[in-house]
């Protein structure tokens, strides 16, 4: 079982100060902690998962500059074996058909069973690269996996969330992607000992000429979508901030609940 | 795990061990708990499968009160071969979840809390304080802890003690948004690499602002630092130390109490460093304070269950919480206010004030903050 995993660093933005940089495009990311994404640490455990139970190997392939290597690093001391890095300045401002190309083209050449992806990243949130992926690949896909079931005879069985609470069990053949639902399993935690205990180990970068592409299939040219604007939502009518103490603001609540008419 | 089995054996003298179960006698959570520290050290030493004994729910209800292992008449660790055998389970990966997010928080941000690391210092923001990586200067830091940065309830506690402070005229800086965890839960959770890095951390800002003495708010900071960082000449106080020495001459807290209040002992604080009399005089210095001591106190003082990274994990038994054995005990005694010296006591006992419904009767309050009361 030849298991790929795509994951991306991504800033933690979940209680931070979020301030919109000077392009109007972004957020400063100066002062923001990085991480794996949620749902690619999923799809990760997964694959080693895959790995324990049917044997073969699991490579891990981010695109990104030095710093994925951290990201990487803490996938190969989860239990992953090769690491691939995918770089070049002309990347920068791809969207997420863009990136789907640079990733096949770095999985081409490679033999795989599986591609695991995370249903979608926490900054960009377009959950395209995995269905985009298997479309350029020409494989099967199943988006916001929550199970796999087993795999057997050259197919994958998969059961797929579906809004209220439905599920959906698929049979694919495979090669095929998957891309993988936060919750599917509990991934494992990485100790400083276990990223000491890989810091040596290769990872090997590509760039765009590696890759066979030209300036024009990555970063803005090589994209179907453009940002034009990024803002903070506008503020709402109805929300009331309370300030006091925690014994305060209770009693506000409480009060405020009261004469809406609840607790009655 | 042959190898790693060894090393425990070695490690922690398994075979020294005679059964006695003086360790188990004490250990506060055995009652309650599937843990039994003494059956552990045999078991090491004759079960074959390690893998499966790092995988039990029941390594992590202990506390690290550390009982066991001062109890033990050969001299032997057990508590430390119960951290060990964590640290293994920490190298596997598979460990509870809300240990892992507690770890995680500690390598991202500095703090279990997961709390972001610019607003560590936010507590303080109109008390003016000193801070040495914005240039202050003082004969010591105040290592603030990150509970005591974070927690809503425990941030009172901090204010008083620089209330506290103040009023003895005790010159102190911090280390602002610079301070990281001391670790202290961390090391005990048994995330040795982590811990390394975070003492690191600490010990570069102690170099860098040439810091020749500490006091914490935090027994648990002020053990870790004081023995396990391996500062020879750095001087590390708990604050019950240095306000217990301050008030002796002439105690600037001259207000009235007329209360009776009890002390529950942390076991950082206590038991673990010997400091035992500096928060009763402090207590009885009070003009007022009817001061009754707990029937197990001291030596023999009663876990409340906050230690070890029992913050971040229930415990696998479903016996009674021993805070709220200690809170009942406080109240069957008479007493008004229970007052405690550490931020996990604080937040463990007002916890099982409240379950055990003794609001009414009952007020939990940090040292610090009933002499600010008397100010
Ligand atoms: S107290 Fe010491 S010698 Fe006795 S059982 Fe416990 S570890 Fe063994
Ligand atoms: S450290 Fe305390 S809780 Fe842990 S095993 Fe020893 S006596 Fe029990």
């Amino acid at each position: 079982m030849e298991v790929i995993v795509c994951i991306k660093r991504v800033p933690e933005t979940a209680g931070a100060d979020i301030i919109i940089d000077k392009t109007g495009r972004g957020i400063e990311k100066r002062g923001l902690v990085f991480d794996i994404n949620e749902w690619d640490n999923y799809a990760v455990e997964e694959a080693i998962l895959l790995k324990e139970e049917y044997g073969g190997s699991v490579t891990v392939i981010s695109m990104g500059p030095e710093e994925a290597n951290e990201t990487l690093r803490r996938a190969l001391a989860m239990g992953a074996d090769q690491a691939i890095r995918l770089t070049d300045p002309v990347f920068e401002g791809s969207d997420g058909y863009a990136i789907a190309r640079i990733l096949s083209q770095a999985i081409k050449p490679l033999s795989y069973d599986l591609i695991l992806t995370g249903v979608q990243t926490e900054d960009d949130g377009y959950g395209q690269v995995g269905p985009t992926l298997a479309e350029i690949l020409e494989i099967p896909h199943a988006a916001v996996v929550n199970r796999i079931d087993g795999i057997e005879g050259g197919r994958v069985k998969v059961h797929r969330e579906l809004e209220g609470g439905l599920e959906e069990v698929l049979d694919l053949n495979i090669p095929a992607v998957l891309t993988i639902q936060s919750g599917i399993n509990e991934p494992r935690y990485v100790s400083i000992m276990g990223i000491r205990k890989v810091a040596k180990k290769e990872i090997k970068v590509l760039g765009l000429s590696e890759l066979g592409m030209k300036p024009e299939d990555a970063g803005q040219p090589g994209s179907l979508s453009v940002v034009e604007r990024v803002f903070f939502p506008p503020v709402g009518e109805g929300a009331q901030m309370l300030e006091g103490t925690m014994d305060e603001i209770s009693d506000k609540v409480v009060t405020i609940l009261k004469e809406k008419g609840g607790g009655a | 795990m042959e190898a790693q089995k060894n090393e425990l054996l070695q490690k922690f003298e398994l075979y020294g061990c005679f059964q006695c179960g003086k360790c188990t006698g004490g250990c506060p959570v055995s009652l309650k708990s599937k843990l039994n520290i003494r059956k552990l050290m045999i078991e090491v030493l004759l079960r074959e499968n390690l893998g499966n004994m790092i995988q039990r729910d029941e390594l992590w209800d202990c506390t690290t009160c550390k009982t066991c292992t001062l109890r033990c008449p050969r001299g032997l660790e057990p508590m430390d071969l119960l951290i060990g055998m964590r640290a293994l389970s920490v190298e596997e990966g598979h460990i509870p979840k809300t240990i892992i997010e507690a770890l995680e928080g500690a390598y991202k941000y500095g703090n279990p809390w997961n709390a972001a690391k610019n607003k560590r210092s936010d507590w303080a923001n109109e008390l003016e304080l000193k801070v040495f990586p914005q240039g202050g200067k003082a004969a010591n830091l105040y290592f603030v802890c990150c509970t005591a940065a974070y927690d809503t309830r425990v941030q009172n506690v901090g204010r008083s003690l620089v209330q506290c402070f103040r009023q003895i005229g005790y010159d102190f800086a911090t280390l602002g948004n610079d301070e990281t965890c001391c670790g202290s839960e961390i090391r005990r959770m048994g995330e040795e690499g982590l811990f390394e890095m975070l003492m690191e951390g600490n010990i570069e800002s102690i170099n860098k602002y040439d810091i020749r003495s500490i006091v914490t708010t935090s027994p648990h900071c002020y053990n870790t630092i004081k023995n396990d960082y391996g500062q020879d000449g750095l001087q590390v106080s708990h604050y019950t130390q240095v306000l217990a020495e301050a008030i002796k001459d002439k105690n600037p807290f001259s207000g009235e109490m007329r209360k009776a209040i009890t002390y529950h002992d942390p076991c950082f604080l206590g038991k673990q460093n010997g400091i035992f009399d500096e928060p009763r005089q402090i207590l009885q210095s009070i003009p007022g304070v009817t001061f009754i001591d707990f029937d197990r106190s001291r030596e023999k003082s009663l876990c409340c269950e906050g230690g070890g990274g029992r913050m971040w994990v229930e415990s696998s038994d479903q016996g009674p919480r021993l805070a709220e054995i200690r809170v009942q005990d406080a109240v069957d005694m008479g007493a008004e206010i229970l007052a405690t010296a550490c931020p996990f006591c604080l937040l463990t006992l007002e916890d099982a004030v409240k379950t055990t419904g003794n609001e009414e009767k009952l007020r939990v309050m940090d040292i610090s903050e009933i002499l600010v009361e008397v100010l």
